[in-house]
């Protein structure tokens, strides 16, 4: 009996470092849960410079990402050249970048893209509804949408270059995935 | 039928009546279902706060959504699965009672049964304590010695 409780006490101190030695294996920033591996969720949204609505329909069969951002969140200010390289290089081929505004007014939205020179679309989150159909915890966060409209990774925090080039990378047609 | 066995009946009819009137489900007002399932969601900005609780602006956003889909008239079930959607069971404060979740509820019972199965062996185990022993010898032991003593010294 006493040899049995000694074999469960080391069977479940083991199982406890098990759990903890995966856990801190795992990319706090690349959460799993939630809206991953589910289409993305429609939305429609005006346009932030007014010229129109941001829809994800109109981008159906393209790599999507779609940023999440405020123009008073200090970590969405420290990730925007990070974006502007993003765009640069890749807005050219079935790559979009999509921003959608949150918790944030029009007038400081289109002052912060006017002075930091963001020339991809984004839309006016104005209810919030399209940050909680995605599950988005807190800005900036990044979804990464494939090619069959499936969300396919999701980014909390501020994201750099190579890990958001290598998202997109992963998407393109003929990449292997 | 008697009149006593009458009375009987009546009586048992109207306590059953009685009770299942207290107990009818009471009717919900709208408010009332937002701020219960706004109660069992995590606000995703806070530190262990309820959406219903929680002061800020996505907790907000979040009461809004929930408003709007009881207005539309979906259930109860339906709005938490599409707060499920989005952020999977970890919107729930309570973890639900299915899938590897289920653990969180089980876990606490099976260390009790454990621990009550052990308790139980080593109570089964334990040595029977042995019955007191007089101090004072038997009152009979002595007057059987005095006997033997006196019965040796006539011998001889």
């Amino acid at each position: 009996m006493r040899r049995a409780l000694r074999y469960l006490a080391v069977a479940a101190i083991a199982g406890l470092v098990l759990v903890l030695l995966l856990g801190f294996r795992r990319d706090p920033q690349d959460i799993r849960t939630g809206t991953v591996g589910h289409p993305a969720p429609a939305f429609d949204l005006p346009a932030l410079d007014g010229t129109g609505r941001v829809a994800l329909s109109s981008y159906a069969g393209k790599v999507v990402i779609v940023n999440f951002w405020a123009s008073w969140c200090i970590p969405c200010k420290q990730e925007n050249p990070t974006l502007v390289d993003i765009w640069e290089r890749y807005h050219t081929a079935d790559v979009v970048l999509i921003g959608i505004v949150y918790q944030d007014s029009t007038a400081a939205a289109r002052d912060y893209t006017a002075r930091l020179g963001n020339r991809w679309p984004s839309g006016i989150d104005a209810d919030g509804r399209t940050a909680l159909a995605y599950g988005v915890f807190g800005i900036p966060e990044t979804f990464f949408i494939g090619p069959d409209g499936v969300i396919a990774g999701r980014h909390v925090g501020p994201i750099d270059t190579a890990t958001l080039a290598a998202g997109i990378e992963a998407l393109r047609p003929g990449a292997t995935r | 039928m008697s009149a006593g066995r009458l009375a009987i009946l009546l009586a048992l009819v109207a306590l059953v009546a009685a009770a299942g009137w207290a107990l009818r489900p009471e009717p919900v007002s709208s408010g009332q279902r937002v701020a219960r399932i706004a109660a069992e969601l995590r606000c995703p900005v806070c530190q262990g706060l309820s959406v219903q609780d929680s002061p800020s602006e996505t907790a907000r956003e979040m009461r809004d959504l929930v408003a709007r889909r009881v207005a539309e008239g979906k259930s109860d079930d339906q709005i938490r699965a599409e707060f499920r959607r989005a952020y999977g069971d970890w919107i729930f404060l309570a973890p639900p009672l299915a899938g590897p979740s289920a653990l969180v509820w089980l876990f606490p019972f099976l260390v009790i049964m454990g621990g009550g199965a052990v308790a139980i062996g080593r109570i089964r185990r334990a040595p029977v304590p042995a019955a007191p022993v007089p101090a004072e010898p038997d009152p009979r032991v002595s007057e059987l010695r005095a006997r033997v003593a006196r019965e040796e010294a006539s011998e001889g």
